[in-house]
């Protein structure tokens, strides 16, 4: 039987568990906009841990993390492990998000954002900033799961094929029960995505003579690789850190993870979730930097980093049929991210714009109906941008350089979501005028290249953002009985259960 | 000085760690026990730090 045979068995078997998973959680769906978007903040330690883990962890892991490894040496894994140090945030603000979330009753995290500041336009533009960033980085992980398929297919599979199979299960899994449907896929993804990863590695060291002799090589063979540093150059500390700041505070610009801290039960699932994370975040991204520094040794000279995935699963060592199951640990990655980008959007969009700005009035029954709506519509718009862009030339893998620029745009978010929770001072127009700004001049700088000092867009654009929302803050009026209000509530309430 | 404040303190401390050894303690040290072994280690430490913080989290009727 054929590779390509192999592959549309292996999405059919994905395929037909994802949708009866989805379905069992429809069984559990009750009715409104916090039933459908966050599992009526009901969710459990465990699943809750799964499914921020399958969000975070895209497609940009196995291949765009290993494949800046393979081209770059060891300062990727510092880079990457900076988002897991981040990570320390959460002690801060899980209880924060969890609490007002509750109280309050917010949807989004923009709807926090518009309460606090009170102004909806603070909500809305934030909102925006998302769907900007957001929707180009979900048509990123739809390329990926169309290159892996069209490579291990031997081109069998048409790339828009690929596209077509992640748009469709996306769609499905976010609409057929909301969080519910896409928690519960989460789990099963992320459970695929660990367990492939590790046994794929385990074939490929096994084979390079065990971990001692893939350390021994790694030291001998490629000089450069271990260091920052790179002597090749490939890695400065400019670089680094125009990569990692983002990366640094992805758990709050990023709405469709920050979106997540309202959904934990009770305090203990919150224990669970963050402590099951990071578990599952650090063997994750050990395995991704393992796997692009075995490809350094066994497919050594590819032009691109990205390349080194599909090179190593093509390589006689790993079996056909392991090869299969990693590109559906690959997929399940990818998909895993896009519907929770696409729940997420789909929930702003409905209560941050269409109820925030379009139609204050409309009934909470028409503003899930619209939600729902949104789903399918930012899908396609995703759908269309991925094909557009793969019939780019020179253009076939982007991962890593996009998924940076979106979460450079959405790192203009950050002095907003930190002066709602720590700073009475901070205003509506600061948010407003640091985010517009800030998103400029990271795009201004993306598309022309620019790079004063060397530093990188992201570097740039959050210093003009934080001086921006300080100096404007300072200089316009605070919604000062909100502000005494919300923080004071945190203040009593964050005491009660030991929170800092 | 309070819990909050020496959190943030110990955060911003491992976050200089990140640059300093690795980019400029580390930087001819081309073995698995340099750079790499640092940024497991280190980020193994923050993790332990958050665990520390968050077991001692309780429950409470709300």
């Amino acid at each position: 039987m054929s590779a390509a045979f192999w592959v549309w068995f292996g999405i059919a078997i994905y395929i037909a568990v994802g949708l009866a998973i989805a379905i069992m959680a429809r069984r559990q769906l009750g009715a409104g906009m916090s039933e459908f978007f966050l599992a009526n903040r009901r969710l459990g330690g465990f699943i809750s841990a799964l499914t921020y883990s399958a969000t975070t962890y895209s497609a940009f892991m196995m291949i765009g993390l290993a494949g800046l490894t393979y081209f770059s040496g060891v300062g990727a894994l510092g880079f990457e492990l900076t988002y897991l140090c981040g990570m320390f945030m959460m002690v801060f603000f899980l209880p924060r998000f969890w609490l007002v979330g509750k109280k309050y009753g917010y949807v989004s995290p923009m709807e926090l954002l518009s309460d606090r500041y009170q102004s909806k336009w603070v909500g809305a533009t934030t909102a925006i900033l998302a769907l900007v960033f957001l929707v180009p980085y979900g048509a990123v992980q739809l390329m990926g799961v169309g290159y892996l398929m069209n490579g291990i297919s031997q081109g069998v599979i048409p790339v828009v094929a690929g596209i077509i199979i992640a748009v469709v299960c996306a769609i499905a899994w976010s609409s057929i029960a909301g969080l519910r449907s896409v928690a519960w896929t989460d789990a099963f993804q992320a459970l695929i995505m660990i367990v492939v990863s590790a046994a794929v590695l385990g074939v490929v060291v096994a084979a390079l003579g065990g971990f001692g002799s893939f350390f021994g090589k790694l030291e001998s063979a490629v000089p450069g690789m271990l260091t920052v540093p790179t002597a090749k150059g490939a890695w400065n500390i400019n670089m680094f850190i125009g990569l990692a700041l983002p990366w640094l505070f992805f758990l709050i610009s990023n709405p469709q993870v920050s979106q997540r801290l309202f959904i934990p039960k009770s305090v203990t699932a919150m224990k669970q979730m963050l402590g099951g994370f990071l578990v599952f975040g650090f063997i994750y991204t050990l395995i991704s930097v393992l796997w692009g520094f075995s490809a350094t040794l066994l497919v050594p000279g590819l032009d691109k980093g990205d390349l080194a995935t599909p090179a190593l699963l093509a390589l006689p060592i790993i079996p056909t049929g392991l090869a299969i199951i990693v590109m559906i640990g690959i997929t399940a990655a990818a998909i895993s991210t896009i519907d929770s980008i696409l729940l997420t959007l789909s929930s702003v969009w409905a209560r941050d714009i269409h109820k925030g700005l379009i139609n204050p009035k409309v009934s909470e029954a028409g503003e899930l109906r619209v939600g729902q709506w949104v789903i399918p519509i930012m899908a396609i718009i995703a759908f269309v941008f991925a094909w557009w862009v793969a019939e780019k030339p020179g253009l076939d893998f982007m991962i890593a350089p996009l998924s940076a620029a979106a979460s450079a745009g959405l790192l203009m978010a950050v002095p907003t979501i930190f002066g709602a929770f720590f700073w009475k001072r901070a205003t509506a127009t600061g948010a407003i005028v640091s985010c517009i700004v800030g998103a400029i001049v990271v795009l201004l700088f993306q598309i022309t290249g620019w790079k004063p000092l060397g530093w990188w867009p992201g570097t740039w654009g959050f210093i003009v953002c934080v001086v921006l929302f300080v100096g404007v803050s300072l200089a316009t009026k605070p919604p000062k009985e909100k502000a005494e209000e919300f923080i004071g509530y945190l203040r009593e309430a964050l005491k009660k259960s030991n929170f800092i | 000085m309070t819990k909050f404040a020496w959190a943030w303190t110990w955060f911003a401390f491992l976050l200089a760690l990140n640059i300093a050894i690795p980019w400029f303690v580390l930087t001819h040290v081309e073995k698995m026990s340099g750079a790499f072994l640092f940024w497991a280690v280190w980020v193994a430490v923050a993790i332990t730090s958050a665990f520390v913080i968050f077991l001692k989290w309780r429950e409470v009727e709300r």
